[in-house]
């Protein structure tokens, strides 16, 4: 294990801890030396992923150095060993790092009675509420007082004293300040690790307790991740309030399927009455995998993983009757789709979303090749194959990245896109790695950016050439003579390793496309391509959208007419319908077919809809962003008549004489693996492979480092970028200028808690989800009559709508924000029109 | 030249209107700031001349000043002076008397002190409840800076000086010089992991020296008279005087300066007047709230009054805060003004100084109210005597003194409460 | 007369006087269940029932240590969130769900040994019969005991704040 370490720092010591001679690289602590060596050194405050503030106690250790004669500096030897002088009192061992020579023992009376009599401590204010306490079961408190406890306590139970329990901190987290012991775990994640101090603690001695500083409380998109660290039950999470015991849940790995990070999460299962006695999803959970989420998930894909309720769930197929959808069977309903798609031939199209799986795609993917249609994406955001030409090198890890390294971020919100990608790439930049941003607005990864470059919505496509030194034909403003630029430019070609994340803040479809050529072309002319942290990650905001492109889904520009012209629709894991000007062309298409979970707003319209399964349900893979393929499997058994939609897609192909796999993913990837030049490299058992990892969190460790979950199926694998094995030359070009004929142009950005079918699903974050909005700035407000929290009218795109104004005195004039799925429909920058009510 | 007679300190008492920067001046005040400065005496030397007059930190912890400036990080810049004018423990009022009525002295002290580490930033670091005294310094630092004492280019030479004044806000803990680092940094008074020390990583992780006011007030007639000068008072080992903060059941409590060495009984009996009602002595508390109580005998009396005698009698001396008790003090009554006192006071950050004072609290507490047991006096010296060497600073060590020495040596006392 | 050695009608004589004997001269021990019943030991472990306090508050907190002790794995409790509008326990928490499967219980007592508030006691009924597999899965409202006024029964309206401890001290904590 010392390998794991052993990468980032050169010098080895060599030391004792309990009678056990180990070696550990210089610097670490002696907790940490401990755990490589198996032994457990008990711990509240400390948390390997945070520094070390000696505050419980709890680690004290007799620690001994060898002892030199004061004039010579020579070590004293007696009986041929360093003569070891142990200090006079016993120390932390979470704030002491190894040394050479030195001995640590742990298992002295004078070491054990100092455990005891901290745990005493602790629990002489430590109320008695391990039967209605939802930590029970994965609690270190607990585990240790079992462990290292006296079994009796002195303390008189009248005097103990009584603090307030169940105290909301925000509408996710409830606080009971009896339970908590004062480790500042909880206000050290937020301060050092996502830089959102919104907690704090209030008072001082035995009344220091937590309190919350934002409004709303605990504002912050990683507040969930506290309750895990916690090694009480004092924070808890309000949706998972009495669930179950930890102990009657099974734990499922999956992957989350939000943004295109794909966090691994475990999911927690067990019956619930009120479902029926169905096997529902009670939790999610961080699984480890420090090479995309570490052991910490975002809010999002903590509390919004439910995509249907039960209820709205489509449980059989259906037909069309005239206006109604009737019930049918699954053989006549195949026989019906196949028909249709042979009679349309060439003229069909397949229209897919971006949830869907690999395998999924592919047999789709396969199905539309074969009639000779089109194969289209339902997104907004365009260079996949670039990132599949340019991507991140084989063995990249972010983690790896620090000193001499760059990462620009451009056109990307990262927090709210990817909040994983965020929280990786400000602990790069901490590392010493130089951040460079170029973005239209203020966002919160300015606060760790070396480089922040304030472009103009519309630039973003030149500031990129200008950093490659394209300088001819340039029509836009010509940006490389800016100092910032120049500096960031420098920076980035004469780093040893750069990484560009693009986003799609303020970016529809064609602006996507350019920008991510321009990137591509910056990569190859910096020479930042084919090697391990090196190349193009595309900030997707759907979880699958690589894997669509990967297995050959373009998103199109004329998709409405594409809609049109067609005479058969097979629209899978998507609702254009929801967007009016598709729903239009859908009504002019022939036939549809809708395969979903619910009776979407297409689905009402469609010829005949085939009942799909979550993916929750059944097996399957994603690609991230990273190009890091990662398997999912099932966590709840699926409704009777539904199938995975890969299933669905082979019986129908079956009827058009298309063989195609289908009774397990399994056989779909195998399929996929020869047929797809960039799979070839996986293997889908393989998939399933897992390494030991570091630091050593939840497991054995008796929850020391919080609940995250062991990941025991599956860390997934980085498929190599084209370019590793083939030459592709880049060009400059002249990028389309962004014209804005009205005073406001409204620009689409992306907000974390939008109004999606995950986010609505979700009970608990029910109260963080904002009603439709737009965001202005605050001069142009004033000068329109407007008040921050009004209601006004816009019209945008032919569509009038009444949303709330908000107000943003750093954005730039003129520029209107629109988040996405937020209630107003919007896919590229465009002229808005804003009336005062 | 500095008129010195007994006192080096209190010079209040032999010169009335020392504060009044005029009269400091015409003794011969500033003269020492401005020729370090305008010489540009090289700080080492400074260190020495301190370092060899054996001047020992007056805060309670008696280390040794020279020695302490001597770990200040030379390869790290800025450097900070700090002054910890905290005063909070209990039974301690003489830096308040020193700022008070001796106050350019002080100034020129710490003036003195910045030069030899360095430093062009001092901090004065006062007791919230201070506020008043902290406008009077505000106005008198105003007053140096139109005198060309403060400011840029001092002298004509290149070396700048500023002092800032800033106001705690009612925690004991912010005396801890950690703690004191982190409330000057605006953030909450709980003290640091050490190592590293200040003198290493300190205010705002730059070298940084935390000196108590008394004992900077020494530095410029040390380095005006020379080392050997102030080895003249005190003993060997602890050299110079100490201003001793009387007080308890005497006649005349007050602060009293006399060389380090001047037995307990001289304190006592010749200057404090002896016990009110010429009672007979029971104890002393040498440091404050935080001493082992002492019992009170003659070999006590006779004691000398420094660093390395008074252990002998199983005490500290600590920033001698002589506190007096005759027998009308109850031991048990006194450990429970102390107990709730470390209660009140403890920052919360580690576990046994936070649970321990308030179970402690609560023994003792039981303890008075007659409903205690012995097992209640044998568990509080239980519970005191887990506290100990676990703590993350000094307050949670001791906040067990007081009751560990009480009930060992006065058992008396708590016989009687619990047998009642 | 008949070899002595072969045949000796001696032990006979002896059986059948204790037949004799206890037929007409001992008491009959015979319980005629089921219009007599043996009483039941003191300790005895039979149905499930889940206590209250005196005053009509449930004992269930609904923390599963029971579900968790069993060795059959036969109880099964879900838990939800109490409050001073529609108060079932005392304190946070009370058991909206509580199963057993009375055809898995072994009746060993380890649930009752379990429980930190003393709610659930094996008590002396030992009549327990089904006719079809789905009787003998006993509810929350099977398994709870009745309350003699209504102004006990649960859940109900309390005054606000005072039964905000799970563990409270109340009359007759044993």
């Amino acid at each position: 294990m010392t390998e794991v370490l052993e990468e980032k720092t050169t010098k080895l010591v060599n030391l004792t801890i309990d009678n056990l001679e180990i070696t550990a690289p210089e610097g670490t602590l002696i907790v940490d030396a401990a755990k490589l060596a198996g032994i457990d050194i008990p711990v509240f405050c400390y948390h390997p992923k945070m520094e070390p503030v000696g505050m419980c106690r709890m680690c004290l250790v007799d620690v001994g150095m060898p002892m030199r004669d004061r004039d010579t500096g020579e070590t004293i030897m007696e009986k041929g060993k360093p003569k070891i002088q142990f200090g006079r009192e016993l120390q932390t061992g979470c704030t002491v790092s190894v040394s050479e020579g030195m001995v640590v023992v742990g298992y002295t009376e004078k070491v054990k009675k100092g455990r005891q009599d901290i745990l005493e401590f602790l629990l002489s204010s430590h109320p008695l509420d391990c039967p209605i306490c939802d930590k029970g079961g994965e609690c270190p408190l607990q585990n240790l007082t079992i462990g290292y406890g006296s079994g009796e306590s002195r303390f008189d139970l009248e005097e103990k004293q009584h603090l307030a329990k169940h105290v909301p901190l925000g509408d996710l987290i409830w606080l009971d300040r009896e339970r908590c012991i004062q480790c500042a775990r909880c206000t050290r994640f937020q301060d050092e690790i996502v830089d959102q101090p919104v907690i704090g603690f209030q008072n001082r001695g035995r009344k220091l307790q937590i309190v919350t500083f934002s409004e709303p409380g605990f504002d912050s998109y990683w507040s969930g991740n506290t309750s895990d660290i916690c090694p009480v039950g004092a924070l808890t999470t309000a949706d998972f309030r009495f669930g179950a015991r930890p102990w009657e849940m099974q734990a499922s790995a999956s992957v989350c399927n939000q943004c295109s990070v794909n966090c691994n999460i475990t999911f927690n299962t067990r019956r619930e009455a009120k479902s029926g006695g169905d096997l529902v999803i009670k939790r999610a959970m961080p699984r480890q995998n420090e090479e995309v989420n570490e052991v910490w998930l975002c809010d999002k894909g903590r509390f919004a993983y439910t995509s249907v309720k039960k209820d709205d769930r489509l449980t059989q197929p259906l037909i069309r009757e005239g206006e109604t959808l009737v019930e049918t069977t699954w053989e006549k309903a195949l026989d019906l789709v196949a028909e249709k798609a042979k009679e349309a031939g060439k003229e069909m199209v397949s229209l897919v979303g971006g949830r869907l799986s690999n395998e999924d795609y592919f047999n789709i993917n396969q199905l539309t090749a074969h009639l000779g249609g089109k194969s289209l994406l339902n997104s907004e955001m365009a260079g996949g194959d670039l990132v599949s030409q340019v991507g991140l090198g084989t063995g990249s890890n972010i983690a790896d990245m620090g000193q001499g390294d760059a990462i620009l971020i451009v056109a990307s919100d990262l927090e709210e896109e990817a909040p994983l990608f965020w929280l990786r790439v400000k602990q790069a930049a901490e590392r010493g790695a130089e951040v460079i941003i170029a973005n239209a607005r203020e966002t919160r990864a300015d606060r760790f950016a070396k480089y922040k470059i304030r472009i103009a919505f519309g630039q973003e496509t030149a500031v990129i050439l200008s950093m490659a030194g394209a300088k001819e034909g340039i029509a836009v403003e010509f940006l490389a003579d800016d100092a910032k630029v120049k500096a960031a430019a420098k920076v980035f070609s004469e780093a040893n390793n750069a990484v560009i994340y693009y986003g799609s803040d303020g970016l529809g479809l064609s602006g996507s496309e350019e920008l991510s050529k321009a990137c591509a072309f910056l990569l190859s002319e910096t020479k930042h391509t084919g090697r391990p942290n090196n190349g193009l990650v595309a900030v997707w905001n759907k979880a699958n959208l690589q894997g669509a492109w990967d297995m050959g889904f373009r998103p199109s520009e004329t998709l409405a007419a594409d809609l049109k012209n067609a005479k058969f629709a097979y629209v899978v894991g998507n609702d254009p319908a929801s967007k009016d000007i598709l729903e239009k062309s859908l009504k002019d298409t022939d036939f549809v077919v809708v395969q979903d979970v619910r009776l979407s707003e297409t689905a009402e319209i469609a010829d005949v809809v085939l009942p799909a399964q979550v993916y929750t349900e059944r097996e399957g893979t994603y690609t991230s962003a990273e190009r890091r393929v990662q398997r999912f499997y099932p966590a709840v058994p699926a409704p009777e008549m539904t199938k995975p939609d890969y299933k669905i897609t082979a019986k129908i192909a079956k009827r058009l004489d298309l063989s195609l796999e289908k009774i397990a993913a399994s056989l779909v990837f195998l399929d996929l693996a020869e047929k797809v030049a960039d799979y070839a490299e996986l293997d889908y058992v393989r998939l399933a492979e897992v390494t030991e990892q570091w630091p050593i969190i939840g497991r054995d460790d008796l929850f020391y480092g919080g609940t995250s979950y062991q990941n025991t199926q599956g860390l997934g694998k980085q498929i190599s970028p084209a370019i590793e094995t083939e030459t592709i030359k880049y060009e400059a070009f002249v990028p389309s200028v962004l014209s804005k004929k009205d005073e406001f142009l409204a620009v689409p950005v992306t907000t974390l808690y939008d109004r999606g079918s995950t986010m609505l699903s979700s009970e608990v974050l029910q109260p963080r989800i904002a009603d439709p909005y737009v965001i202005l700035n605050t001069a142009d407000a004033e000068k329109l009559g407007v008040e921050a929290g009004v209601q006004i009218s816009v019209k945008l795109n032919g569509k009038t709508a009444n949303v709330t104004a908000k107000l943003d005195d750093s954005l730039a004039k003129g520029i209107v924000l629109v988040p996405r799925s937020m209630g107003i429909p919007i896919s590229d920058p465009g002229s808005i029109t804003i009336k005062a009510k | 030249m500095s008129k010195v007679d007994k006192h080096i300190l209190l010079r209040h008492h032999e010169i009335p209107d020392i504060a009044n920067i005029k009269t400091y001046q015409a003794d011969g005040g500033f003269e020492t700031f401005r020729k370090v400065v305008s010489t540009k005496m090289d700080p080492v030397e400074l260190k020495n001349i301190v370092h060899d007059s054996g001047l020992r930190g007056r805060g309670g912890a008696g280390f040794p000043t020279g020695l302490k400036w001597k770990f200040v990080d030379d390869n790290n810049w800025p450097h900070y002076l700090v002054v910890n004018a905290d005063e909070s423990e209990p039974g301690t009022f003489k830096d308040r008397e020193i700022m008070e009525k001796n106050p350019w002295q002080f100034f020129e002290g710490i003036m003195v002190s910045a030069y030899a580490i360095s430093a062009n930033d001092i901090y004065i670091y006062l007791r919230g409840e201070f506020w008043e005294l902290a406008h009077v310094l505000d106005e008198q630092i105003e007053l140096m800076k139109k005198e060309g004492l403060l400011g840029k280019n001092l002298f004509g030479t290149e070396y700048e000086l500023n002092i800032f004044t800033h106001l705690g806000a009612g925690a004991y803990i912010c005396g801890e010089e950690t703690a004191l680092l982190e409330s000057l940094e605006g953030k909450m008074g709980q003290p640091r992991v050490r190592p590293p020390f200040p003198p290493a990583v300190g205010l705002y992780a730059k070298p940084t020296v935390v000196n108590n006011v008394e004992t900077l007030a020494n530095v410029s007639l040390i380095v005006e008279k020379g080392a050997n000068w102030y080895r003249k008072f005190g003993t060997e080992k602890s050299a110079g005087t100490k201003v001793f903060s009387l007080s308890g059941r005497v006649k005349n409590p007050g602060n009293y300066e006399l060389p380090l060495g001047t037995p307990f009984r001289e304190l006592i009996y010749e200057h404090g007047g002896g016990i009110i009602d010429d009672r007979p002595i029971k104890g002393i508390m040498a440091a404050g709230a935080s001493s082992s109580i002492i019992v009170a005998d003659d070999k006590a009396l006779d004691t000398p009054m420094d660093y390395e005698s008074v252990p002998d009698v199983g005490a500290q001396l600590g920033s001698a805060s002589v506190i007096i008790l005759d027998d009308t003090v109850d031991m048990s009554w006194l450990i429970n003004k102390t107990t709730h006192f470390f209660k009140h006071e403890s920052c919360g950050k580690c576990t046994p100084c936070r649970e321990g004072a308030f179970w402690m609290t609560s023994l003792t507490e039981r303890i008075r109210s007659k409903k205690g047991t012995m097992e209640d006096v044998i568990l509080l010296e239980d519970v005191a005597k887990n506290i100990k060497g676990k703590t993350l600073c000094a307050l949670g060590e001791f906040s067990t003194e007081a009751v560990l020495s009480a009930i060992e040596r006065f058992p008396d006392d708590f016989d009687a409460q619990v047998n009642k | 007369m008949a070899n002595f050695e072969r045949f000796n009608p001696i032990p006979i004589l002896k059986g059948l006087y204790t037949t004799f004997h206890s037929t007409f001269f001992e008491p009959v021990v015979t319980v005629q269940y089921p219009e007599e019943k043996r009483p039941v030991s003191k300790r005895f472990r039979g149905r499930h029932h889940l206590r209250r306090y005196d005053n009509g508050l449930e004992k269930c907190i609904g923390c599963a240590l029971c579900a968790a002790a069993c060795p059959a794995d036969a109880i099964f409790v879900e838990a939800s969130e109490n409050n001073d509008d529609v108060r079932f326990s005392p304190g946070e928490r009370y058991a909206s769900t509580y199963e057993i499967n009375m055809m898995r219980c072994i009746f060993c007592g380890y649930c009752e040994d379990a429980c930190p508030t003393q709610a659930i006691e094996l008590g002396d009924q030992y009549e327990l019969s089904f006719t079809e597999r789905v009787q003998a899965i006993y509810t929350r409202d099977m398994l709870l005991d009745t309350v003699d006024e209504l102004e006990k029964a649960t859940p109900r309206k309390v005054e606000p704040g005072a039964f905000d401890r799970s563990i409270p001290m109340m009359e007759n904590p044993d």
